[in-house]
């Protein structure tokens, strides 16, 4: 068996006093994409922090690619090649699109690099490169945090929430661009709370419920059980 | 869009400056005559003075731009590492130096090291704290810089920085340049161009701007924002440091005088620039240099006004703050303030706790309660006067609650309202001499000042309408800086000799006469608790609600129906109103009242100390007091021979660092020292079972956190009740009986299905 890109063992983890992850147990294997999926404050984004080093588990443990790395920082991991598209629009919003792009470079590509794969990949950010990126629409700020996942050839992507606030067409445009880094072989751990979209990428699924992963399955399976999750019914199964 | 705006409020400013430059000219034109000679003179001598002011004001906008404060204490650190550098190179400490080795000395490591040691300890703390505590933490830090400079290279002793290249020069035609002059100019342009290019064309610069606009996303890129952090802080304090070098021969070396020179000109520029822009933020400070020297070769408004070209620099803020495009109503964002979510005083308890402190007053001043205030017997002259001191600061400093506590109008001049006060009451008593109180000081007077006073706060308002947060902090800069240097300054306001004495203790309310200081300070006692009084009245009315309101966001109470600008209007002119009363009883109990009591400096000394002391409460003004009571404990130990550490601890350390280490401590008590006070004693009122409640739930989530810590979270297994049972030492009805044995946690089944 292969040692998985990203590890969490029983991890704890939460603001302050309050605990939102009570023991958190998620796999993600090489080359696959993982599917994160439940409700409103399941801690979905918590454990994203915590892969990203941006919080510290109280708890547990954390392995990327079979190494600990409990305590490391975010800048480290980012570095080390751990990318995450956080929750939002993930843009700086008073710099220029090519400032934003300069910002993609501390994992190592070059500057030149970056610009041309992500000017390539999304035109309209190259007709815009001297726009502050805070003026840029919902949908192309998306692509610019998007483009920092595409261009810079990460280990391990994830992404929070990619699809909030967007119209249905620009969601589909990039997703059908995380496919793509799929096939490339890319591993992927994608946090969505509205899950149709996502399912057709995935490898695999996972439901999260008041911090704890609740069942983990095929994509087609978890699909039939999510209303329930939804509605606050636990299904049971671990 | 964002480009024509610039350009307008740039054009609206630059109009406004030539449109009063030219009625200057025209009103006070000095008889020097306007040749081409003398107009190439003044311009290379605005010039280059002006790139030392741009040099000063690019340091603030970078740190601005990359860290997102605003650092009051920029002039400070120039003015620290000046006086450093004049110990080394013209005092000659260790071994000599020429004068550039000195400069580079300074500059790349001395100023560095400090900018360094900011920001590990204070600024780092302070990333999520609201605006006001960032301000006041950076004032804290000058002043505490200023005191200390202050401090190790005492007044007593005259000292000079020389220039480089002290008397070489070139020359153009007719003109001699010195060589120096001609190097401002070009280590302004260099470093310019150096900062440009750093901040926009290197990765390093652009990550530190990026720190600003989003911390965590910065670090998710792989950019360390500590480190980024720390070189913006050293970077800027290296700025500074050049500039007061460069800056100090210009002018008389005392740390006053620089930090004047460097902060506020600095400041003025930088807000032509918006605090961003850095080509702009040059410009701005040339124009002043320019400005400046126009203004000395050809204004002359008389011996009346002997300080206006010291308000050049605050007139252009003033105007350019006005002119500011973006500094609008920030439309659905509830402001980050920490304002404590205090609980209303009753009525009630506001008049029994203004009565108390009447008792109290009374008291210590009869000598009642010697065991408090070391001084047996009743209170000597000098301790009443310190008294008197004591509690006119405090009425002062009443009038900052509504406007900055309650309603968040961030005000740095105080004393500008106080001063105009003052001003009228002794002008109103020559005017309309009331007889039988020695030709001056009715107090019956008092509310009609009040009411006078008020117009000028609504006037304030009214330019302060459209502003928030650090814009507004600089029109109350600039308007406290033009009062003391043009207005206050002036002999019909307040004459600088002792021709025109103010009725000291000769004050009287209709009939009854406060001649003597125990009963004028019984009289102030009696304000300040009536002022408490009127303020818990006034919180818990219709517009001490709608303050907090606005305070907690203009935008929510916009909607639910609160005129926002009319609602500033009557908080500005409300404390306008009551600084100006408060400065008619300052006026009152000195001997003679001079303009410099109403310098910048005093002012903020008093927002430092409320704001250290929480700005929300009334009582917090009682604060105002410690410099007195500190000094008075030392003098009395003095008097009892007990010289020695205790007595410098007191008197020369507490009482001159205190305003400013008490303003820096806000790092760690963000809300005020009276919040976390009264936290402590409230439970203890027979009356107050919220308190007491609130603190028993507070101990419970502390309880409940160690009880996480120790593993009783979910799953709740039986391991788990053991393991805290053992560690609690304790035994109950969970824990099964047989075969338990205290402090050893026995495996057992799960409880768990």
């Amino acid at each position: 068996m292969t040692t998985p890109l990203l590890e969490m063992r029983n991890i704890r983890a939460g603001y302050g006093i309050i605990d939102v992850l009570h023991g958190v147990d998620l796999v993600l294997e090489p080359g696959s994409v993982l599917a994160l999926l439940g409700p409103n404050g399941a801690g979905k984004s918590t454990t994203l922090a915590v892969a990203s080093g941006q919080i510290q588990p109280s708890g547990g443990q954390l392995l990327i690619a079979g190494r600990e790395v409990n305590g490391a920082k975010p800048d480290a991991l980012a570095r080390a090649g751990v990318c995450l598209v956080p929750e939002g629009r993930g843009v700086f919003p008073n710099l220029t699109v090519a400032e934003n792009i300069r910002m993609m470079t501390f994992s190592g590509t070059s500057y030149g690099e970056v610009a041309d794969k992500a000017y390539e990949l999304f035109p309209r950010l190259g007709e815009r490169r001297r726009q502050l990126a805070g003026t840029l629409s919902g949908g192309e700020q998306q692509m610019l945090a998007m483009a920092r996942a595409m261009a810079t050839d990460p280990a391990l992507l994830m992404l929070d929430e990619l699809s909030m606030g967007l119209a249905p067409i620009i969601v589909e445009e990039l997703y059908s661009q995380v496919a793509k880094l799929a096939e490339g072989g890319l591993s992927i751990l994608i946090v969505e709370q509205f899950a149709q979209t996502v399912l057709g990428v995935a490898d695999r699924a996972a439901i999260m419920l008041h911090g704890r992963i609740t069942r983990t399955g095929p994509p087609s399976e978890i699909a039939e059980e999510l209303t329930a999750a939804y509605l606050g019914i636990d299904s049971g199964g671990h | 869009m964002k480009r024509f705006q610039i350009r307008t409020s740039l054009l609206v400013a630059l109009g406004a400056a030539l449109a009063s430059l030219t009625i200057l000219v025209w009103r006070y034109g000095a008889d020097t005559e306007v040749s081409s000679e003398k107009i190439v003179v003044a311009t290379v001598v605005g010039l280059t003075i002006g790139a030392l002011y741009s040099l000063s004001a690019t340091g603030l906008v970078v740190v601005y731009t990359t860290t997102g404060t605003f650092n009051f204490a920029h002039g400070g650190i120039g003015v620290f590492s000046a006086f450093v550098y004049w110990e080394i190179v013209e005092n000659r400490t260790g071994p000599e130096l020429p004068q550039w080795l000195g400069l580079l000395l300074v500059v790349l490591v001395v100023a560095p090291a400090l900018g360094v040691a900011i920001d590990v300890i204070l600024m780092r703390r302070l990333r999520d704290a609201p605006l006001v505590v960032q301000l006041m933490v950076t004032v804290g830090l000058m002043v505490f810089l200023l005191t200390l400079t202050g401090q190790i290279w005492q007044a007593d002793k005259i000292r000079g920085v020389s220039f480089f290249w002290e008397g070489q020069g070139f020359s153009i035609g007719e003109q001699k340049v010195a060589w120096h002059r001609f190097a401002n100019l070009v280590i302004a342009a260099i470093i310019a161009v150096f900062l440009r290019i750093l901040l926009f064309r290197t990765r390093m610069g652009v990550a530190m701007r990026a720190v600003v606009d989003n911390r965590d996303l910065t670090a998710l890129n792989g950019a360390r924002p500590g480190a980024l952090s720390a070189f913006a802080w050293a970077l800027g304090s290296s700025l500074a440091a050049l500039a007061g070098i460069l800056v100090a021969p210009e002018v008389e070396f005392n740390p006053t005088n620089l930090n004047s020179l460097m902060l506020i000109v600095a400041i003025s520029a930088a807000a032509f620039g918006q605090i961003r822009s850095l080509p702009l933020t040059v410009v701005g400070g040339l124009l002043i240099g320019l400005l400046e020297s126009y203004n000395r070769e050809w204004i002359d408004l008389g011996a009346d006004f002997p300080f206006a070209g010291r308000a050049v620099a605050p007139i252009v803020l003033f105007l350019v703050v006005l002119a500011l495009p973006q500094a609008r109503l920030s439309v659905g964002r509830v402001s980050n303030n920490l304002r404590p979510i205090e609980r209303t005083t009753h009525v009630w308890e506001g008049a029994v706790g203004a009565v108390f402190i009447i008792f109290m007053g009374w008291a210590i001043a009869r000598g009642a309660l010697h065991f408090l205030v070391w001084d047996p017997g009743e209170w000597s002259s000098v301790s009443l006067n310190k008294g008197i001191s004591a509690m006119v600061l405090a009425l002062i400093a009443l009038s900052l609650v509504p406007l900055t506590g309650w309603a968040g109008q961030v005000n740095f001049a105080p004393l500008a309202f106080a001063g105009f006060g003052a001003f009228l009451f002794l002008r109103l008593g020559l005017w309309f001499g009331v007889p039988d109180t020695g030709g001056t000081g009715n107090l019956v007077w008092l509310p009609v000042i009040g009411l006078l006073c008020a117009p000028l706060g609504a006037l304030l308002a009214v330019f302060a309408a459209r502003l928030s947060g650090l814009y507004l902090a600089l029109l109350s800069l600039a308007f406290a800086l033009i009062t003391s240097n043009v207005l206050f300054p002036h002999p019909q306001v307040f004459p600088r000799v002792h021709t025109f004495p103010s009725p000291y203790l000769d004050v009287g309310l209709f009939r009854i006469d406060f001649d003597s200081r125990f009963s004028f300070f019984m009289l102030l006692m009696t304000m300040f608790a009536l002022g408490m009084f009127c303020l818990v009245v006034l919180r818990r009315s219709r517009y001490g609600r709608r303050w907090v309101a606005m305070q907690d966001s203009q935008a929510a109470a916009a909607t639910v129906g609160v005129n926002v600008i009319w609602t500033k209007i009557v908080v500005y002119a409300t404390s306008s109103a009551m600084a100006g009363m408060a400065g008619v009883l300052w006026a009152t109990s000195k001997s003679t009242v001079d303009f410099r009591d109403f310098d910048l400096l005093n002012g903020l000394t008093i927002v430092l100390l409320m704001a250290a002391a929480g700005m929300s409460f009334p009582v917090a003004g009682l604060f105002l007091s410690f410099q007195f009571v500190f000094e008075g404990l030392a003098e009395r130990l003095e008097q009892t021979g007990n010289v020695g550490f205790l007595v410098w601890l007191l008197k020369d350390f507490l009482a001159k660092f205190g305003p400013g280490m008490l303003a820096i401590g806000m790092v760690v008590n963000q809300r005020g020292a009276i919040f976390e006070m009264g936290k402590g004693f409230a439970p203890l009122l027979p009356w107050r079972d919220d308190a007491r409640a609130e603190l028993a739930a507070e101990r419970a989530t502390k309880r409940e956190a160690e009880i996480g810590g120790l593993g009783l979270t979910e799953p709740f297994t039986s391991e788990a009740v053991v393991g805290l049972d053992s560690a609690l030492g304790i035994v109950d009805d969970v824990t099964p009986g047989a075969g338990y044995r205290h402090g050893v946690a026995r495996p057992m089944e799960s409880t768990h299905d």
